[in-house]
C-alpha cells in the first residue's frame, strides 16, 4: 500500500481528485448490477430456485437491440423496447415450458438448477452462432454528449444509465409496495401452498414474476451494452453479478439486492485503487465467499 | 441410575417457544413415553437430545458426561441413537446399503480400507432378518411400503447397537404384523439393557410399553408417573383434547 | 488413422475428468462447477514445472497432481460448508477465480498468452509423441483412473457418499463427521482432474487461459449428467459423445465454425430433456 504510507502531498491531491471519478464509476456500475440483481431476487423470491440462465435474459435483449438498433436501423428507444420485450418474453416462455413443467414433475430445485444451466448453454451458443463471438457496440449514432462534476467525467450515456436505472428500480419498489400485485407476490414468495389455498392463481402469478423480472433483467443487459457493448459470454457475467449482489446484500429482500448492487460497484471501483485492474472481477468473487462463510443469509433480513 | 438427563432446555424457532424450560430424566433400562398435544414440542426435545441442533439454553448430561459441543455426529459416542418421524431413510439407496452405512467403520481411511465387510454384512443380515427386510435387501429404499420404510428405520436405528434410543413416532402407520415386530424388538432391547424414550400418541401402545410417562405441553413439563395413573388424569386429557 | 488417435486422446483426458467429478457430482451429490479450476492448475503445474524448472514429465506429473490436490484442500475447506444451490455457486465463483488467476498472474502463466512448447513425455528415455504412442499413455492413465474412481465407489467409503447425497443431516445422527468426507473425495477429485490437465498440456503443447474457464466446468457437469449420474461407465459414454459429437456434425456437413457451438446447443437441449424425463442422465443411476 504505497499510496497510502508515506503519501507525498501531491498523492493525497491525486486521490482527492480521482475520487468523484471513483465515485461516478461506482453509481454507473451499481446501476446496471441493480437491474440484474433486483430482478433477479425478485425471480428467486418467487420460485426459490437459483435461476442459472438470469444473465441470458439480459444477454438476449443486449443483442436485440444490437440487431434492430445497429443491424435494422431502428431509433435507439424503439430497439430498447423491443429488447426488453424479447428478453421478458423469453423469460416467461421458458418458464412456461422447461421450468414450470419440471416444478409440477417435482423436479427438485437441483434438477431445476441444472435444466436452467441447459437453457444457459442453449442461449449462449445460439446467440453466438447467429452474432458470433466477437465483442460488439450496441450504441447506435447517440450523440455522445460529455458532462463533468466534481472533476468526474461521464456521457450522456452514462447518465441515462443511472437514471433509467433508478427510475426503474423505484418504479419496481413501488409496485412491490404499494399495488395489490405486488403484495400477491410477497404472499407467492413466502408460501406457496398456503397462496394457492386462499385462491391465488400462482401460476399466472409465476408467469408475471417471469415477465417483470426477465424485463428488467433485459433493461440491466442493454443499459451495460451501451456503456461497454456486448459479447455472448456476459451471460455468465451477468449471472454472477445479480447473484453476488442478490446474496450479498441480503437474499430475499429486494432492498438487499439493491444495496448489494451498489456496494459492489463501488468496492469494485474502489478497490482498484489498491489492487490491480485485472483483479477487479475476482472482488466480488472474494466478497461471495466471504458472506457466504461468515453471512450467508446477506446484509438485510429476508422480508 | 439415570441415564440421561436434560436441565431446562429453551429453544426457540422464530420468536415461537418450542421448548421453554423443560427439564427431563430417563431411567436406565427403561422405557419412558414422552407424550403430549401436537406442537408440545417433543420432536424438537428429541432434535435437541440428539444435537441436531444446539438449544437457546440448557445442559445435557449423558451417562453421567456433561455434553460440551452440541454436534449430531458426537452423539453415537454417548451411545445415542434415533428414528426420525417423517422417516429420513437414504432413498436412492438399497435397503441393504441404508443399514451396512451405520455398520461400517467411520473413519474417512478406515472406510476407504475396510476390513471387515463380512463382518458387517452378516450383521446386517441379522437385523434385516428381525424387521422381515432381509428379501428385499436390494430394492431402494424409497420403493418400500410405508410401513416397511418405518421397520427400516427402527432396524438401521437397531444395528447402531446403542445405549440410548429414541424413537419418534415408530408405530405410527404400521398394520398389526409389523406393530407386533417393533413391540418385541422394545422389548428385546429393554432386556439388553437399553434405555428407550419413546414418542407416541397410541395410547394402548404407551400403556403397554411404558415404565415411566412423561406428559409435556407448549414446551413445558406438564406431567409424569405410571402410564396408568397419567393417562387417567382429566387435566392430560383436557391437555390433550384441548389441543 | 493419425486423426482416430487424436480423437482417442480427447476422449481419454474427457474421461478422466468426466470419471473424476461424477465422485463429486453423482456419487456424492455435489453439484461441482469448479473442476475446470483444477483441470487448469494441473495443466499449469506441470507446463511451468517441466519449462521453466527442467523437471521430468513423471516428477512434473506427480508433483503438480500433489500441487493440484492442495488447492483442492483450500477450496474444498470452504465448499464443504454449502450444500446444493450455494454449492454450485460457490464452486462456480472459485472456478472464475482460478481463471482470473490463470489470466492475471502473468509472471507465472504468461496470462493470456498462454504457455507454448510444452514437452512431450519422456519416460525412462522412450518419449511418447502424438499418435499411436500418447493414445496409449492416455489409455493407461484413463484405466488408472477408472480403476481408483471403481475402489472408491464400491469401498464403504463410496457407501457414505451416497449416503451424504441422500440426507446428509440424517448420516451424521450416526457417527459421520460428512464435512470430512466431502472434502476427501472432492480432493481425490481434483486431484484427478489435475492429471488430466497434465496429459492435456503435454499433448496439445500450448495452453491458454480459455481452456480452463467457468464455461469448461459447465461442459464438464454436462458430460457427467448426460453420461449418467453415479455411473463410471456413464461417464466414459459422455466424454466421448462430448468429443465425438462435433466430429459427427462435421461429418454429415455443418461448416467448421459453428460445430463447436452447435454442440453445445445440442448439448443443452439434451440437458433440459434429461432433466424432464430421465434426470439420472442415460446410464445414471441417481437422480439428483
Amino acid at each position: 500500500m504505497i499510496k497510502r504510507s508515506a503519501a507525498p502531498l501531491y498523492l493525497f491531491e491525486y486521490m482527492f481528485d480521482i475520487f468523484p471519478q471513483l465515485v461516478v464509476n461506482s453509481l454507473i456500475a451499481g446501476s446496471i448490477y441493480a437491474l440484474l440483481a433486483v430482478s433477479f431476487n425478485f425471480i428467486f423470491s418467487a420460485t426459490r430456485f437459483f435461476n442459472l440462465a438470469h444473465g441470458s435474459f439480459a444477454v438476449i435483449a443486449a443483442y436485440a437491440v444490437f440487431y434492430f438498433g445497429r443491424e435494422l436501423g431502428l431509433p435507439t428507444f424503439l430497439a430498447v423496447g423491443i429488447g426488453v420485450l424479447f428478453a421478458a418474453t423469453s423469460a416467461i416462455l421458458i418458464d412456461r415450458f422447461i421450468f414450470h413443467p419440471l416444478k409440477m414433475r417435482g423436479g427438485s430445485p437441483m434438477i431445476l438448477l441444472v435444466a436452467s444451466l441447459g437453457v444457459f448453454t442453449v442461449i449462449n451458443s445460439i446467440i453466438s452462432m447467429i452474432f458470433g463471438s466477437s465483442f460488439k457496440t450496441i450504441s447506435n449514432t447517440i450523440d455522445k454528449q460529455y458532462f463533468e462534476l466534481f472533476g468526474a467525467a461521464f456521457t450522456s450515456v452514462q447518465l441515462w444509465i443511472f437514471i433509467l436505472s433508478l427510475v426503474v428500480s423505484i418504479g419496481f419498489f413501488i409496485i412491490l409496495e404499494k399495488t395489490i400485485f405486488g403484495k400477491v407476490v410477497a404472499a407467492v414468495s413466502d408460501d406457496e401452498e398456503v397462496s394457492k389455498i386462499v385462491g391465488i392463481d400462482t401460476d399466472k402469478v409465476m408467469a408475471k414474476v417471469f415477465f417483470i423480472g426477465g424485463g428488467i433483467a433485459g433493461l440491466g443487459g442493454i443499459l451495460a451494452g451501451f456503456d461497454t457493448g456486448v459479447q455472448p459470454s456476459l451471460d455468465m457475467f451477468f449471472l454472477l453479478k445479480a447473484v453476488i449482489a442478490a446474496i450479498i446484500g441480503g437474499i430475499g429482500n429486494p432492498y438487499g439486492a439493491l444495496l448489494g448492487a451498489y456496494l459492489i460497484g463501488f468496492l469494485e471501483n474502489f478497490g482498484i485503487w489498491v489492487i490491480p485492474s485485472e483483479w477487479k472481477d475476482t472482488i466480488a468473487f472474494v466478497l461471495l465467499i466471504v458472506f457466504l462463510i461468515f453471512r450467508p443469509s446477506g446484509i438485510l433480513k429476508r422480508k | 441410575m439415570i441415564a440421561l438427563e436434560v436441565k431446562k432446555m429453551k429453544k426457540n424457532f422464530g420468536g415461537v417457544k418450542a421448548v421453554d424450560g423443560l427439564s427431563l430424566k430417563f431411567e436406565k433400562g427403561q422405557i419412558t413415553s414422552l407424550i403430549g398435544p401436537n406442537g408440545a414440542g417433543k420432536s424438537t426435545m428429541v432434535n435437541l437430545m440428539t444435537a441436531m441442533y444446539p438449544p437457546d439454553a440448557g445442559k445435557m448430561i449423558v451417562h453421567g458426561v456433561t455434553l460440551e459441543k452440541w454436534k449430531s455426529y458426537n452423539m453415537p459416542t454417548y451411545g445415542v441413537t434415533r428414528t426420525f418421524q417423517d422417516v429420513r431413510l437414504f432413498e436412492q439407496m438399497s435397503v441393504l446399503d441404508n443399514v451396512l452405512v451405520v455398520l461400517t467403520e467411520r473413519g474417512v481411511f478406515r472406510s476407504l480400507f475396510e476390513t471387515h465387510g463380512e463382518l458387517h454384512l452378516k450383521q446386517a443380515e441379522e437385523i434385516l432378518k428381525r424387521v422381515d427386510l432381509w428379501k428385499k435387501r436390494d430394492e431402494k429404499a424409497e420403493d418400500l411400503s410405508y410401513g416397511q420404510r418405518k421397520l427400516l428405520e427402527i432396524g438401521r436405528a437397531v444395528a447402531m447397537d446403542a445405549d440410548i434410543y429414541f424413537f419418534d413416532e415408530p408405530f405410527a402407520g404400521l398394520f398389526k404384523e409389523m406393530v407386533k415386530t417393533v413391540v418385541s424388538i422394545l422389548h428385546e432391547l429393554k432386556n439388553n439393557g437399553k434405555t428407550i424414550l419413546l414418542i407416541e400418541h397410541n395410547m394402548d401402545l404407551i400403556r403397554e410399553l411404558s415404565d415411566h410417562v412423561i406428559v409435556v405441553d407448549a414446551g413445558k413439563f406438564f406431567a409424569e408417573g405410571e402410564a396408568s395413573d397419567v393417562l387417567a388424569r382429566k387435566d392430560v386429557v383436557e391437555a390433550y383434547l384441548g389441543e | 488413422m493419425d486423426y482416430i488417435m487424436h480423437l482417442s486422446v480427447l476422449v481419454g483426458v474427457y474421461a478422466i475428468l468426466g470419471l473424476s467429478l461424477n465422485l463429486v457430482v453423482g456419487y456424492s451429490g455435489l453439484l461441482s462447477l469448479a473442476h475446470a479450476a483444477f483441470y487448469g492448475v494441473g495443466a499449469y503445474g506441470s507446463a511451468i514445472l517441466m519449462k521453466d524448472f527442467g523437471f521430468s514429465f513423471l516428477s512434473a506429473v506427480v508433483l503438480s497432481v500433489l500441487i493440484t490436490m492442495a488447492v483442492g484442500v483450500l477450496i474444498g475447506l470452504v465448499l464443504s460448508k454449502f450444500d446444493g444451490d450455494y454449492y454450485a455457486l460457490a464452486s462456480l465463483g472459485f472456478s472464475v477465480i482460478a481463471f482470473g488467476v490463470f489470466l492475471n498472474w502473468r509472471d507465472l502463466t504468461n496470462g493470456a498468452f498462454g504457455i507454448f512448447g510444452i514437452p512431450k513425455p519422456e519416460i525412462f528415455g522412450y518419449k511418447f509423441l502424438a499418435g499411436e504412442p500418447y493414445a496409449f499413455l492416455v489409455l493407461l492413465a484413463v484405466i488408472f483412473t477408472f480403476l481408483i474412481c471403481y475402489f472408491v465407489v464400491n469401498s464403504s467409503f463410496g457407501r457414505v457418499l451416497k449416503a451424504i447425497r441422500e440426507d446428509e443431516k440424517a448420516l451424521q445422527v450416526f457417527g459421520y463427521k460428512t464435512t470430512l468426507y466431502k472434502l476427501a473425495v472432492f480432493v481425490i477429485s481434483a486431484g484427478l482432474a489435475g492429471f488430466a490437465g497434465t496429459l492435456y498440456g503435454s499433448y496439445i503443447s500450448f495452453i491458454d487461459p480459455g481452456g480452463f474457464d467457468d464455461l469448461v466446468s459447465v461442459n464438464l457437469i454436462v458430460v457427467v449428467i448426460l453420461g449418467g449420474l453415479a455411473s463410471l461407465n456413464g461417464s466414459l459414454l459422455g466424454a466421448a459423445f462430448f468429443v465425438l459429437l462435433p466430429e459427427l456434425l462435421r461429418f454429415v456437413g455443418m461448416p467448421d465454425s459453428i460445430t463447436g457451438q452447435m454442440r453445445q446447443m445440442i448439448y443443452g437441449l439434451g440437458l433440459i430433456a434429461l432433466m424432464m424425463y430421465r434426470p439420472q442422465g442415460i446410464l445414471g443411476k441417481f437422480r439428483l
